[in-house]
């Protein structure tokens, strides 16, 4: 069995490219692609920054070509998509672990630590589960990558520190103010830079939000979106009276906040700070008002620096996170390559003994042996046998816990002429069908996120069940 | 009875180096660990305070180290009670350890008998102690939030290691421990120093035996009078008021621990 990943994503492919992806609902994508013979399972992943197929495959060069043709034709668009081969990318077993497992910690996102990828994974989850395209292979990789996400984000600073200018403005004041609750802002402009933070601010519960622009109706416009209310600039002096939070990003020749003008609201407002961000480009308030006491000033370019530094953070904190990958990458492969030893070993634990039957039938006549005597010599050829066999059966079984597993699995299949699918019981599907709770394609199992299933389909467990 | 004030002291101890590690390491979790440490301490030195007045009923409580023990068990004691409005455990790691030094000072000093001055002097010592106490606990952790507030407000002026939101507490939080410390402990100031003053009255018959400790206390008072007025007369700036709340805690911490020492 194979593991196979074909995408796009934002590095790879432009947006006119992924918005041709965009369904809003997946499930008969789903179901076209997992109607193919050639493919065992399958997830799509399809968000504003990626469009991934996830499938497992017994036939590797068929799947590909599957998928390919599914990109080629644009998913489910009306009309084919000229995608170009180096927008796509590739990835098979292994490399298909390591990535799923990035991908939801957030560690290949446009913007590292984001939040949001997670939930789009157990929604793609949630839709491949509900389509029954879903089996115990993917179900477990998904599992598993939802709890590497949790570590990483546990484990690590990835998603502490805020990038965006809007939210560094927002955690600034945070520092300034034990709450923003009973705070209010006044957002001089209304572009979007204005609507941006307004967004952020309204996240954080701000008492009241007041907007002062030169043309009121746009003003109003906004006001009316984020339930605040809309002044004229001529307002200004009297607005900042009452403003906690200050953010101005509006076109103008000279600062619209000069010091005299913030000197005399602070006196108005008996000495309570004042929090005054700056987006304009030219500045809007005078630089000068940074060395008044209660008066803390940041401009789009102190903003920025800190989103630069945040982002540098987050991407150091990302390579912590590649080690927490690259353990439960490892912990995951351990696990595949278990389960396909199981036919592997029954495989060889059952010719031996077809052997031995077949060659104690062959000569037990010619002997004349007593019915006891018979007896003997069959627990002896079954001793002879078992001793033989129990040296490699056990490094078999020790080694699959490796990374040098798979290797070692495909030698003892090559050195005893193993064909797993010809095995009684045979195949890893059947294998996957006795050992894995979590989602057989026709069974609905754990929800996304539930990682109480997540040990059901351990595969040392349905190797033990196996020898016994 | 001494051994509750050296369990407090090294509950004290941990809560201090337990709150510096989570502002270093920016670990909210540790921080509250810090907070939960130092509520044990003060719970275990408060036993420790009542033990004592238990077995004395007039215990000596006038000498340096008892009443800077009781000073910063009150100091411990309010900033538990402003936690619970306010995110600040961080001052937890400047608390700690000053009511680890007054409960360590308290456990070398405890007197197993009553002063014999004190046994005949009725309540007022005893009010005098607790009130001028709890009022010189409360202004300097006023001075203490005085510290963490310029040290914010230099940060933030300076654009300096502003990423996120930190474990210190806001400048707003800062700002109001002030406020609300200097409002509190300049009345039980004033108390403390009436109360000082009908105890002599009582025991001595006069008001004021010109001794170095009521003079620097009288010069506290007026240092203090003038802080209140500026702070709510005359609307103070935030940045003023800190430094004024650590020019104070400097003076008192000379008034008291300098001048007791002196004396």
């Amino acid at each position: 069995m194979k593991l196979l990943l074909l995408g796009m994503n934002h590095r790879t492919a432009p947006v006119e490219i992924r918005e041709r992806f965009a369904v809003p609902d997946l499930v008969p994508v789903l179901h076209k692609l997992a109607d193919a013979e050639e493919i065992q399972e399958v997830v799509l992943v399809s968000t504003c920054n990626r469009v991934e197929v996830i499938a497992t495959t017994h036939q590797p060069e068929a799947a590909r070509l599957r998928l390919g043709d599914f990109f080629a034709r644009g998913g489910l668009a009306a009309s084919p998509v000229e995608v170009e081969a180096e927008q796509l990318y590739e990835f098979w077993d292994r490399d298909v672990v390591r990535h799923v497992f990035r991908v939801a910690s957030s560690m290949d996102s446009m913007v590292v630590g984001e939040p949001q990828i997670l939930g789009q994974l157990k929604d793609a989850y949630r839709d491949a589960v509900e389509a029954g395209t879903c089996g115990p292979v993917l179900s477990r990789l998904f599992q598993r990558g939802f709890s590497t996400a949790k570590r990483v984000k546990n484990e690590t600073r990835i998603a502490e520190r805020p990038v965006s200018v809007a939210k560094v403005a927002v955690e600034l004041a945070s520092q300034i103010f034990e709450s923003l609750d009973d705070k209010r802002a006044l957002l001089i402009g209304a572009g979007e830079m204005i609507e941006a933070a307004m967004v952020s601010l309204q996240r954080e519960g701000l008492s009241e939000l007041k907007i002062a622009n030169r043309t009121v109706a746009h003003a109003d416009e906004l006001a009316a979106r984020f339930g605040g209310t809309a002044h004229g600039l001529d307002e200004l002096d009297t607005l900042l009276q009452g403003a906690d939070v200050v953010l101005s990003c509006i076109a103008c020749d000279e600062p619209l906040l000069s010091l005299d003008r913030i000197q005399r609201a602070l006196h108005a407002r008996q000495n309570r700070p004042f929090f005054l961000i700056d987006l304009g480009v030219p500045r809007n308030i005078d630089p000068a008002v940074n060395d008044l006491d209660t008066a803390y000033l940041y401009d789009v370019d102190d903003l920025q620096d800190v989103a630069a530094a945040n982002t540098e953070e987050r991407e150091r904190e990302a390579r912590r996170g590649e080690r927490i990958v690259l353990e439960e990458e490892q912990r995951f492969d351990g696990w595949l390559v278990a389960l396909q030893a199981v036919p592997a070993i029954r495989h060889l634990r059952a010719r031996a003994e077809a052997i031995t039957a077949q060659e104690m039938g062959r000569h037990a006549g010619a002997l004349q042996l007593s019915d006891a005597q018979l007896e003997g010599v069959e627990a002896l050829t079954r001793s002879i046998v078992n001793k033989i066999l129990h040296a490699p059966l056990s490094r078999l079984r020790a080694e699959t816990g490796r990374e040098e597993g798979l290797a070692v699995l495909e030698a003892a299949r090559e050195l005893f002429a193993l064909d797993d699918a010809s095995a009684p019981g045979g195949h890893i599907d059947a294998e996957l069908q006795a050992t894995s709770s979590p989602g057989s394609r026709d069974e609905p199992h754990t929800e996304p996120g539930d990682e109480s299933g997540e040990d059901a389909g351990n595969a040392e467990e349905s190797e033990e069940r196996h020898e016994r | 009875m001494v051994e509750f004030h050296q369990i407090a002291a090294a509950l004290y101890l941990a809560a201090g180096v337990g709150a510096l590690l989570g502002v270093v390491l920016r670990n909210g979790r540790i921080e509250r660990g810090a907070a939960w440490g130092l509520a044990l301490g003060v719970a275990v030195q408060g036993l420790g305070f009542a033990t004592l007045h238990r077995l004395h009923n007039a215990p000596a409580v006038t000498d340096l180290p008892m009443a800077v023990s009781l000073m910063t068990w009150m100091g411990a004691l309010s900033l538990l009670a402003l936690m619970w409005r306010l995110r600040i455990p961080a001052l937890a790691a400047v608390i700690g350890p000053a009511a680890f030094l007054g409960a360590f000072m308290a456990a070398l000093h405890i007197v197993d008998r009553p002063e014999a001055g004190l046994a005949q002097s009725g309540s007022w010592p005893h009010v005098h102690v607790l009130l001028g106490s709890a009022g010189l606990g409360l202004l300097g952790l006023a001075g203490i939030a005085g510290v963490f507030f310029l040290a914010e407000h230099r940060r933030i002026k300076a654009k300096r290691n502003v990423r996120g939101r930190g474990v210190l507490p806001s400048l707003e939080a800062l700002d109001r421990v002030n406020a609300i410390a200097l409002a509190a402990g300049f009345p039980l100031l004033t108390l403390g120093l009436m109360t000082g003053v009908l105890w002599l009255q009582e025991v001595h018959g006069v008001f004021w035996f010109g001794t170095s400790h009521e003079v620097w206390m009288v010069i506290a008072w007026g240092i203090y009078a003038g802080l209140s007025l500026a702070r709510f007369v005359g609307h103070q700036g935030a940045r003023q008021a800190a430094a004024s709340a650590v020019a104070g805690l400097l003076f008192l911490i000379f008034a008291v621990v300098g001048i007791g020492v002196l004396a």
